[in-house]
């Protein structure tokens, strides 16, 4: 079965591209190619101008591609802050060292207390994780790829589970984003998505059945079939 | 060429054996994902109930292999009801708890039998031998592949033939659906833990015309089942036959050309199968 | 917000307290004293308390921080003291300081090499695995006569010779402080570990490995070099063995000890640090008794410890006692 087909498409640095689709039109997996979880069958990805396509999880993320997982993938063991502290040596050398106490690096506490102040959860460093609520773990999932200040940042349905205030909190985070970074995000919420995208590519049954700037998408008659078909399922 | 045959059919009646054994362990461990380390230990209470009620107390030998196997059997539906039924999802755990009940029933065996092993026994018809290409083979040896023989047959019947057997083998596959469909999982894992214990207990009796029974059976001959359901695979009949009668052969004929080596070739043939092939020659993917 | 405050104001994060000095100096203070006040049978078992403590803590390594389940820990414990014994006994390396580092060093090599093959595979096969790479060389110990002695065991193994005539070890009480402090360094270079970025990336490991390669650790690497590390500690509770017990026998490399020490972990909890060591302490103890006053029956206890240890303490009796302590003296923060 073939989950994703022909499917090629580029982002550039500033973009800020959404996917979206019904449900089952390949677009985890697409993460999952690009991320590294994946091996395809055929094609390449070209990250940067590089060929990335054989290269493991965690070559990518030290050439500067981060990811956010749809189900909450922190570490429920330990603090908020333990978990920053983990993301932001991940690209470092010092990530080796077994000597000094993870909790001394100074300047890695600065920037933990940046970042986690930024999306207000500072005041819960000390908490452990399976503690906070679920809104505040996709926050920290967030937070967590920014640690490694990352060229190309994959949110992989950042709104999923949150109320609207916290959906509103979410979006605001991504339109702070430093401009240079390139972002690509998958989800459903469509506010979010035609509030954040300058490009917008549509997915179904792992092909790309659209492409481009959100007004261009909303007039689109083969999008409009799409999700009308899903409407009409529903009733 | 009388020892080769010989050897041949030595190995094929060891084989069967550890067919009969393995099988039981390769079910558990291909359906329930639990490697129950104590199943040697059955295979040792088998042998030793089977001494009291045949050779003690002169009792009919297949009402002993029987007897054994469902105090074998209880035995085993005890450890799966009791406690590894708690530590659903736990493998580590569960096979820690295996580990602790074969010092148990280890010890327990020690305490009612004594520290001197029961030399073999058998039924009284099966006392004799006959000729084989000039040396004399006993009987035992071959009702011992005959038993093999029908058990295998009828337990690949089982497994390949019959609704029991598909709803076993989808149990292995998709837990979760198979549970969804309503076939009541639970049962068929106690029965089938029931099923390989029995058939560890009746092993034991059956293994005891050539091996008797002493206490440090509960570890080697599991240790020879683990690299049977290693390299045949884990959760097929098939599998567990094969690889039962490759290591019946390896150990026949081992012990004749290296004896000091058999041991050691065994487990790194053990370690070589699980590296490229951890499924084993026939077994289904955990 | 507002810029970062100065490094000279800030107070350091609390993060998840690790246990105050105090505990620790209390535990050190009684472990130094006790060989003045103690009978020497009492004496022999502190000392293998520590000994075994330290393997315990070492299989934690792997097992409770990094989340690998090893059946075949105790082959570099075993290792290593042969390689001590046989070093010292056959080929008459007197000093200490020359035979532990070549033991310590086959101890390193064999879990190199032990790590390469295990670590291709997870799950029940890491247990199989590991498993039949311990009974390789238990078998390899049992048969190789003319070097090991085969299974009556490697003999006549001296006391550690320190090349220092104001050290010598040969009567009980100064072993036992030799013990304790090569323990307490051990235990030392493991809590720093812990706390470390690489311990805290081992933690990350086992709870989330999709996560941490994205984040750009090597997993394998992680993995490979615990599992040395650990091989090496190992090690060392293996040659303070040889040297304690005066010899070393194949049961040593073997599937029964490997499963003992794992015990240990599972009984004393694998969570904490000291946990393992308290699992050795509860199954030393009980060994010790059990074979004065019922010695057959020793490993029917041994098997009910298994089963309670397993069903009962999930956590580990540490964790039990540590969540105790810290609902009496805690703020609040931490509900169990």
């Amino acid at each position: 079965m073939i989950a994703t087909n022909e499917v090629s498409f580029r982002v550039d640095a500033g973009g800020r591209l959404v996917i979206i689709g019904p449900n089952g039109a390949g677009k985890s997996t697409l993460f999952n190619l690009l991320n590294g979880q994946l091996m395809p069958d055929a094609g390449n990805v070209f990250f940067f101008g590089q060929d990335v396509t054989r290269l493991p999880l965690h070559r990518r993320a030290h050439m500067g591609m981060a990811r956010s997982f749809q189900l909450t993938s922190l570490f429920p063991e330990l603090s908020v802050l333990e978990n920053m502290m983990l993301a932001l040596h991940g690209l470092r050398s010092s990530r080796f060292n077994p000597w000094r106490a993870t909790l001394s690096y100074w300047n890695l506490l600065d920037k933990a207390e940046e970042l986690l102040s930024l999306l207000d959860l500072w005041s819960k460093k000390d908490d452990q994780v399976h503690m906070i609520s679920y809104g505040e773990q996709r926050k920290l999932e967030i937070a967590l790829c920014l640690a490694s200040s990352p060229r190309l940042l994959l949110l992989d349905e950042p709104s999923a589970g949150l109320t609207s205030d916290e959906r509103l909190a979410v979006m605001e985070i991504i339109r702070k984003l430093p401009p240079d970074i390139a972002v690509i995000i998958v989800d459903h919420d469509m506010d979010l998505v035609f509030g954040l995208a300058n490009r917008i590519i549509v997915l179904h049954y792992g092909q790309i059945i659209a492409e481009g700037t959100p007004e261009e998408i909303q007039a689109d008659p083969r999008v409009k079939e799409v999700y009308m078909g899903m409407e009409e399922e529903k009733t | 060429m009388g020892v080769f045959v010989i050897c041949l059919l030595n190995g094929i009646s060891f084989g069967c054996i550890l067919f009969l054994l393995a099988s039981g362990l390769s079910l558990t461990l291909g359906l329930m994902g639990i490697l129950n380390l104590a199943h040697g230990a059955l295979y040792m209470v088998g042998a030793y109930v089977g001494w009291t009620v045949a050779a003690h107390l002169g009792l009919n030998f297949w009402m002993a292999a029987v007897s054994a196997g469902c105090v074998s059997g209880a035995i085993g539906l005890l450890m799966e009801r009791g406690f590894l039924k708690h530590l659903n999802r736990l493998p580590n755990e569960q096979v820690l708890l295996t580990i602790g009940f074969v010092y148990i029933i280890t010890n327990v065996c020690l305490w009612i039998w004594g520290s001197i092993p029961k030399p073999p026994y058998t039924a009284k018809f099966l006392s004799g031998a006959f000729t084989v290409v000039g040396w004399p083979y006993p009987f035992s040896r071959v009702a011992i592949i005959l038993v093999g023989v029908c058990v295998a047959f009828g337990l690949w019947w089982l497994q390949d033939k019959t609704r029991i057997g598909a709803m076993v083998r989808a149990g292995m596959d998709d837990r979760d659906m198979t549970k969804g469909l309503g076939i009541n999982l639970e049962f068929i894992a106690a029965a089938l833990f029931f099923v390989g214990a029995f058939l560890a207990g009746f092993a034991g009796v059956i293994g005891a015309q050539l091996i008797g029974a002493n206490t440090g059976l509960g570890l080697d001959i599991l240790l020879l089942a683990l690299i049977v359901v290693v390299i045949g695979g884990m959760g097929s009949v098939q599998g567990s036959l094969i690889g039962a009668m490759m290591i019946g052969l390896v150990d026949a004929f081992g012990k004749i050309l290296f004896p000091d080596f058999a041991m050691f070739m065994l487990y790194f043939l053990m370690v070589i199968v699980l590296v490229i092939k951890p499924t084993g020659l026939l077994g289904r993917k955990l | 917000m507002g810029r970062p405050s100065p490094i000279q104001d800030r107070k350091l994060p609390a993060g998840r307290p690790m246990a105050s000095a105090v505990p620790y100096l209390t535990a050190a203070v009684i472990l130094f004293i006790l060989p003045l006040v103690l009978p020497s049978y009492y004496l022999s078992v502190l000392t293998m308390i520590l000994i075994f403590g330290l393997f315990a803590m070492s299989l934690n390594i792997i097992f409770g921080h990094t989340g690998l389940n090893s059946l075949g820990h105790a082959a570099f414990f075993g290792m290593a003291g042969y390689i001590a014994g046989i070093s010292i006994v056959t080929y008459g390396i007197k000093s200490f300081w020359i035979s532990t580092p070549l033991a310590l060093a086959g101890a390193a090599v064999t879990a190199a090499v032990f790590g390469v093959i295990a670590l291709r595979v997870s799950g029940v096969y890491f247990l199989l695995v590991t498993f039949a790479l311990g009974q390789l060389l238990w078998t390899i110990a049992e048969k190789w006569y003319s070097v090991t002695m085969g299974r009556s065991g490697f003999v006549g193994i001296p006391a550690p010779d320190l090349g220092i005539s104001l050290l010598d070890l040969g009567t009980p009480v100064r072993f036992y402080y030799f013990v304790f402090v090569i323990f307490a360094l051990c235990y030392y270079l493991m809590a720093r570990l812990h706390r470390s970025p690489f311990g805290y990336a081992l933690q990350g490991i086992r709870e989330r490995e999709s996560r941490m390669s994205a984040l750009g650790y090597n997993v394998w690497l992680y993995k490979y070099i615990a599992y040395i590390v650990a091989g090496v500690f190992a090690g060392v509770g293996g040659i303070l063995y040889a040297h304690f017990n005066g010899s070393i026998a194949p049961s040593h490399i073997g599937f029964s000890n490997s499963a003992l020490v794992m015990l240990m972990v599972i009984l004393g909890g694998a969570g904490t640090l000291w946990g393992p060591v308290l699992g050795a302490a509860l199954i030393v103890l009980i060994q010790s008794f059990a074979s004065l006053v019922v010695p057959a029956r020793w490993p029917l206890i041994l098997g009910i410890l298994f089963v309670v240890g397993v069903m009962g303490f999930r956590g580990g009796i540490g964790p039990h006692m540590v969540k105790r302590v810290r609902r009496i003296f805690s703020s609040g923060s931490y509900q169990s």
